[in-house]
């Protein structure tokens, strides 16, 4: 039963650094859309690095350089939170990949109907809000959907640093229980359903807001 | 082997001709459309066949019949005097069924075909697209075959284009590969299924000059096509198709000159009037 | 940040570059023989043989590749039966385990990218390949698998570019890659920054230099720009589709 526990916090984990990732990936679409060259260059170091080096890397990166950080600046050996710096390191991976998908999905909005919108006089960022930003994320559900699938498997990354999830539950279980078989099939059934759901959940989504011909 | 079979044929599926094709009471369904409801046709060795008919008439499934891309649901079918074996739908089977594998590919490889869409293969060079055929269905050697591949090409004036991929060429240039892609098989029957449809008006002629020349080798051709003033100039016979059934058909120059069938003369006229 | 504590660290990490390519080329290999079958039978109209497929490529795409690998690794032995076996000897080395994982793994999501190819490859690209008598091998191999392998080459990268990537797991079942070595050395001499992130620049080199192999493969299959879009120009319209 500390499987529940697991659940509970791969869950958490996926919900929290998916919804901070998706922030990050429109802040960084964003900039990859703005005049300003820098800021493109910068952003685009960014998602260029990140989705061409392995997650595991990125999450020992954070866990351990996290805790050398807080380590010397408190003065003695402090070990980062392994919920914490998951959601970070989850975070920068999910924003680098939504990044790539949002900025697809503005380019591919037709300039017709931005101009549709400027000619009933709306503000500039009104037409952001009312207009763009619907549209593009209806284009996105697709992608979005592929790349919440991803998160919730790359979540059972975390167990390496140790943080308690369905993973590192069924490691224990294994290790104690002497039937290591056992503990990662039903691990692998936990993921399945997790990873089934996020797949329901996208395609009701889709067909409630696809746009067609995208 | 096949005497057995033929003898325990009934009557009516022993071959009516020689050569040619026969088509006895040809139906299908697809969807819930009946696309041809019982059409009987005889083409005979030499004959030159156009087929007629407005869009939906089922004029380009009944010739994908002959080569069977699309099955019967019911009917029979002689190729050059030999009965296609099949198994028409009944109660049991709600698809028709290809019964003799070998057969159809034999058959096949006895009858070129050229698509309204061209089809070239693109990731095949035009010579490569002509040699294929020769090379992986009649065994013939990668030499021979390039050789008899140029040779076709040379024939519809595509020579200077052997290196080139399909795309690079007009649409009037890929179907002339796609001419000389059935020509290099050495087909016994060629089939023309509206040929000329997805083309500029520009690039037709060049296309309908190809085929002219064919038809004066004395080759056995069925030909679809909304060029009426083409089907009436190169087709010894013609037929026209109506909601899936033959409406009229006749000798060439009756056929067109004094139409019997309302329908017919209706498509005439409307066709002249587009092209006058 | 110590610059010459990266670049030792980039110099030591490059001796675990051999062992991540090998894992990666080789499950790359085994995953492309599987899929190609296995998405025929996939495509195929009969449900006995495409259920199972897809049985298999859903279960192998929903669930991480850390628990396949563990599974592998750790979870056969239990079985009485494989430890009994001459399988065990395989079974019982990280190495082998690894690779059967990503190879698994690789063929999994290949057969889907795949079954996508085929799909999309005109109905009269096979027409004409009927029509001219070909067997369905014939068919299959000449037409049908090329036509829908250049068409889903991009997807076929981001595949590639994400073994690459996964490959990094081996670390975890004790082997020593590139990830692997730097987490040795990082419980070595806890200097974090600089031995990782030396790792990340080399996954950057390979990554860069995959991708640019593949895209030197691409313009050479979908050579120049067509001259005049073709009216079953499949290829210009699967490009798009997948970048």
């Amino acid at each position: 039963m500390q499987f529940v526990e697991g659940l509970k916090t791969t869950v958490l984990l996926a919900l929290v650094s998916g919804a901070l990732g998706m922030i990050v990936g429109l802040l960084a679409a964003a900039a990859k859309l703005s005049r300003f060259a820098p800021l493109r260059v910068v952003v685009g170091a960014y998602t260029t690095i990140v989705r061409g080096v392995p997650e595991l890397l990125i999450i020992l990166l954070i866990y351990f350089g996290g805790t050398v950080a807080i380590s010397s600046f408190v003065g003695r050996y402090v070990e980062i939170n392994a919920f914490s710096a998951g959601v970070l390191a989850l975070t920068i991976v999910f924003g680098a990949y939504t990044a790539e998908i949002f900025r697809g999905a503005v380019l591919s909005i037709s300039r017709g109907q931005i101009e549709a919108a400027r000619s009933l006089g709306l503000h500039p960022w009104q037409t952001w809000l009312l207009i763009i930003l619907p549209l593009m994320m209806r284009i996105a559900l697709p992608a979005l959907g592929n790349q919440w699938f991803s998160l919730i498997k790359e979540t059972s990354l975390i167990s390496i640093v140790g943080l308690t999830d369905i993973m590192r539950v069924a490691a224990v279980g294994a290790g104690s229980m002497r039937a290591p078989l056992t503990f990662y099939l039903a691990a692998s059934a936990l993921y399945l359903f997790l990873t089934s759901l996020a797949l329901v959940v996208f395609n009701l989504l889709e067909r409630r807001f696809a746009v067609r011909g995208h | 082997m096949r005497a057995a079979i033929a003898t325990s044929l009934p009557e009516s599926q022993i071959a009516p001709a020689a050569g040619g094709v026969q088509a006895r009471g040809i139906e299908k369904r697809l969807g819930n459309v009946e696309v041809l409801r019982g059409v009987t046709l005889d083409v005979a060795a030499g004959e030159i066949v156009a087929i007629l008919g407005s869009s939906g008439s089922g004029k380009s499934t009944f010739l994908r019949c002959v080569n069977l891309l699309t099955l019967p649901d019911r009917g029979d079918i002689w190729v050059h005097g030999e009965h296609l074996r099949l198994r028409p739908i009944s109660e049991r089977d709600s698809e028709p069924r290809i019964l003799d594998h070998d057969q159809v590919r034999r058959v096949r490889a006895s009858i070129g075909m050229v698509f309204q869409n061209f089809n070239l293969w693109p990731h095949m060079t035009v010579l490569e697209n002509v040699s294929a055929g020769p090379v992986l269905v009649n065994r013939l050697t990668r030499k021979a075959a390039t050789e008899l591949g140029r040779g076709y090409l040379a024939k519809v004036g595509l020579s200077d284009k052997a290196g080139s991929y399909p795309r690079h060429l007009s649409g009037g240039q890929q179907q002339r590969v796609a001419i000389a892609r059935a020509l290099a098989m050495e087909p016994k029957l060629l089939l023309f299924d509206e040929p000329t449809s997805a083309l500029d008006p520009e690039l037709v002629g060049e296309v309908l000059r190809v085929m002219t020349a064919l038809a004066g080798e004395g080759r056995t051709m069925m030909i679809v096509t909304h060029e009426v003033a083409f089907a009436r100039e190169v087709s010894s016979r013609a037929a026209f198709m109506h909601q899936g059934r033959i409406e009229e058909e006749g000798s060439s120059p009756a056929f067109f000159l004094n139409p019997t069938s309302a329908s017919l003369r209706r498509f005439l006229t409307a066709h002249d009037e587009r092209h006058s | 940040m110590d610059a010459e504590l990266l670049l030792t660290s980039m110099m030591t990490l490059a001796s675990g570059i051999p062992l991540t390519l090998i894992l990666t080329l080789a499950s790359l290999v085994i995953g492309l023989v599987l899929s190609v079958p296995l998405a025929f039978l996939r495509t195929s109209g009969n449900k006995y043989f495409s259920l199972p497929v897809l049985a298999y490529t859903y279960v192998f795409r929903g669930t991480p590749l850390l628990v396949q690998l563990f599974i592998i690794y750790y979870g056969l032995g239990q079985i009485e039966f494989i430890r009994s076996s001459g399988l065990w000897y395989v079974l019982r080395d990280p190495f082998w385990c690894s690779l059967l994982a990503f190879s698994l793994n690789s063929a999994a999501y290949t057969t889907e990218v795949f079954r996508g190819g085929i799909l999309a490859v005109p109905s009269g690209m096979i027409d004409a390949a009927q029509a001219i008598g070909m067997t369905p091998l014939q068919q299959k191999r000449k037409i049908i698998l090329p036509i829908a392998f250049r068409g889903v080459l991009p997807s076929y990268v981001n595949e590639v570019i994400a073994l690459l990537k996964a490959s990094s797991l081996a670390s975890t079942v004790t082997l020593l890659e590139i990830t692997g070595l730097s987490r040795k050395l990082v419980s070595e001499t806890f200097a974090p920054y600089e031995i990782f992130i030396a790792a990340g620049i080399l996954y950057l080199g390979l990554t860069s230099i995959f991708t640019s192999g593949f895209r030197v493969l691409e313009t050479r299959w979908l050579n120049a720009p067509p001259k005049q879009a073709a009216p079953d120009g499949i290829i210009a319209k699967q490009v798009v589709h997948g970048s």
